[in-house]
Order: C-alpha cells, then structure tokens, then sequence
C-alpha cells in the first residue's frame, strides 16, 4: 500500500482483495468483493453515500409562480432533481475563493414557462452545458391557461452530510456471501424448496437430492431453516465475501462513486501517516 | 403531482411516470411496466402504483 510507504509493516503487506464483476449498466453495479473485513467495506460504503459530492440545485428566487404549487415545494422538487455531475470542474462552495457565488462553485439555471402544460425538468435552461438534468421528463409543476412561472435556480456541489440531494447513491449496501448446507439427514421433503421466498434452492430429480441453484439471490432469511424437520440445512455466511450493490441517481457512474470514496478514504489515511511520522520524528 | 423521488431509497421514479401511466392505460400488465422500465425494487414500485393524480 502506497500510504504505508517508509512506514514499517508487520505481516503481510496490504490485503489479497479481490473483486469480480457480477452485474453492471449506467447506473447499477454489482459486485464480489472478497478478502475484505466489514469495517473497511462499510467504510467505503458510508463514504460513498454521504461525502462524495454531487451537484444539486440550492438556492431558488422565484420572481412569478401562479401554479398551485408553494414556493416552497417547488424549490422542494427541483432541489430533488439530479443533474450531471462533473466533479473536474468544479469545487465545494466551502472551499472557494469567492464571497457568494461564482463560475467554479455555481451553475444558473433559469425556468420561464407559459401555461397550460406541465413544466418538465428538461424545461430547465442551464448556464454550463454539462450541468443539465439527469431525466428530462420529471414534472415539476402544471400550469393552467394563462398561468406562468419564472425562476432563478443555483446548483452547487455538496455532500450527502448536509442533505440528502446532494447523495450520489440511491441503493447503496452489501450483504454476506450466503454459504448454505445440507447434511446427510436430508429426507427430500421439498418443503425449504417450496418454502424459500427467492427460488434459490431445486430438487435435482437425477440425484435425489436438494441443490443449490441460485446462490447469490439469497437473502440469509433462514425461512429454508425454520420449515425444516430434520434440521438438515444450514444458512450461514462466508467469512470476509460480500456482495456490493451501488445504484446512483445518475449525477456520476457508481465507478466515479466508488473512485471518490477510495480517494476520500487515502486522502485520511494519509493525514494519520503524516502525523504518525511527524510524530516520530518529535 | 408525483413525488420527485421514491420516498424510503431516493430513486428518482417520477421521470418515468408519464411512459407508466399512458402504458398502463392503453392496457399493458402493470407489473411488465414496472419490470421494463428497470423499477425493480418494492419501495419503488409501490410509488408508481399507488399514486393518484389528484390535480
Ligand atoms: S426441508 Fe430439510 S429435510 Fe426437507 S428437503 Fe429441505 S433440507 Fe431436506
Ligand atoms: S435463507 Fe431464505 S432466501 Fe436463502 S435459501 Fe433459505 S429460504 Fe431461501
Ligand atoms: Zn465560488
Ligand atoms: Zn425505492
């Protein structure tokens, strides 16, 4: 491990994690992670939900809003759009020079629409072109015949810690790799076969027996265990393997994501080195 | 007006409302909908099929 560097080590030298593909596509991935403990896994995890920034919108002036919709809930749902993010480009608003706001902590976007129809997020004119919404078809408001809005929205990078639009994640979370046995005792009742809610188990009618064919998909409820007489299968989990599910909202790929997070978590790690050795030094 | 977001994991289900909504009444099986639409978790789902457009 980099951050080791100079530092003297004792065993082995950084871990044998490995990780393998299982499902992937723009906003979803699904991966194995093995040979790693809980508290790192979760650490990333935890990063990856509330401090990689994204980009949402903050502030609204709302010059005209005849809609039946308050401002306040039309601030609401805009705040809750997610708009592509490109973290390069700009810095936290916490960490810029500017007094307010400007071009490297800031993105307008302007709304100036006319009734009757429904105003869409892709209605929404932004001032930097890789600064738009992520689904143009969100509603955001309807308008009747002869009723208009107007408004100013400024997006800013921010973190999940402060609210939770500014989450890069939906559905971020992993589970234990489910190891599950049957022993000898088994009297092929079907009945964990027939019981378990996610089909992981089948009677394997060539060899008399229960298999197990759909591993990954359970979800450790032991309901196979409960409904079985013999007490003949066990669920149990496989030490230090997870299963690692991230979904974002779409503002950055779960691969910027988890890139972030693993800078974020080095960027820690280095400050504890870089005391530790300030400190010997003393 | 339907929730930006689902409620219980953040989702951001409500830019697929309008092709679920019109699928549905030109008769499709709601369930399809959901499945094609890559709305796959229960939290999700259920922000899709109960909601009543009010005004
Ligand atoms: S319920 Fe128990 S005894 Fe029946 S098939 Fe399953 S493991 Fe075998
Ligand atoms: S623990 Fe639950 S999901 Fe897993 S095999 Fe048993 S019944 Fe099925
Ligand atoms: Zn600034
Ligand atoms: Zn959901």
């Amino acid at each position: 491990m980099m951050v080791l560097e100079g530092l003297e080590v004792k065993g082995e030298e950084g871990s044998n994690m490995e990780i393998d593909i299982k499902e992937k596509n723009d906003n979803e991935l699904t991966c194995i992670v093995e040979d790693v403990d809980v508290s790192f896994i979760n650490a990333i995890r935890r990063i990856c939900t509330v401090e990689v920034s994204t980009m949402a919108i903050d502030t609204v002036s709302i010059f005209k809003n005849d809609s039946t919709l308050f401002d306040e809930v039309l601030a609401h749902r805009l705040g809750l759009v997610p708009l592509k993010t490109d973290l390069e480009a700009f810095v936290l608003p916490s960490e810029c020079d500017c007094e307010d706001e400007c071009p490297s902590c800031s993105v307008s976007l302007v709304l100036k629409e006319k009734g009757p129809r429904v105003v869409y997020s892709g209605d929404l004119v932004s001032a930097h072109e890789a600064v738009t919404p992520v689904y143009d078809s969100i509603p955001l408001l309807k308008l009747k015949e002869g009723e208009e809005v107007e408004l100013e929205a400024i997006a800013k990078l921010g973190t999940g810690l402060e609210h939770a639009k500014w989450q890069p994640t939906t559905a971020c979370a992993y589970k234990y790799y489910p190891l599950i046995t049957i022993d000898d005792s088994c009297e092929e009742c079907m009945k964990c076969v027939n019981e378990c809610p996610r089909n992981v188990l089948e009677y394997d009618e060539s060899e008399n027996k229960i298999i197990i064919a759909d591993i990954e998909n359970c979800s450790a409820c032991k309901t196979c265990m409960n409904n079985c007489e013999q007490s003949a299968i066990n669920v149990d989990a496989v030490e230090n393997k997870f299963i690692f599910k991230i979904e974002t909202d779409g503002s950055l790929s779960p691969e910027e994501v988890l890139k972030n997070a693993c800078d974020i978590l080095n960027n820690k790690s280095e400050k504890i080195v870089a005391f530790c050795k300030e400190g010997a030094k003393k | 007006m339907i929730p930006v977001r689902c409620i219980s994991c953040g989702k951001v289900i409500s830019a697929f409302f309008d092709e679920y909504k019109k699928r549905v009444e030109d008769g499709e099986n709601p369930k399809e909908v959901l499945d094609d639409l890559g709305i796959n978790k229960y939290c999700c789902r259920r922000m899709l099929i109960t909601h009543v457009e009010a005004w």
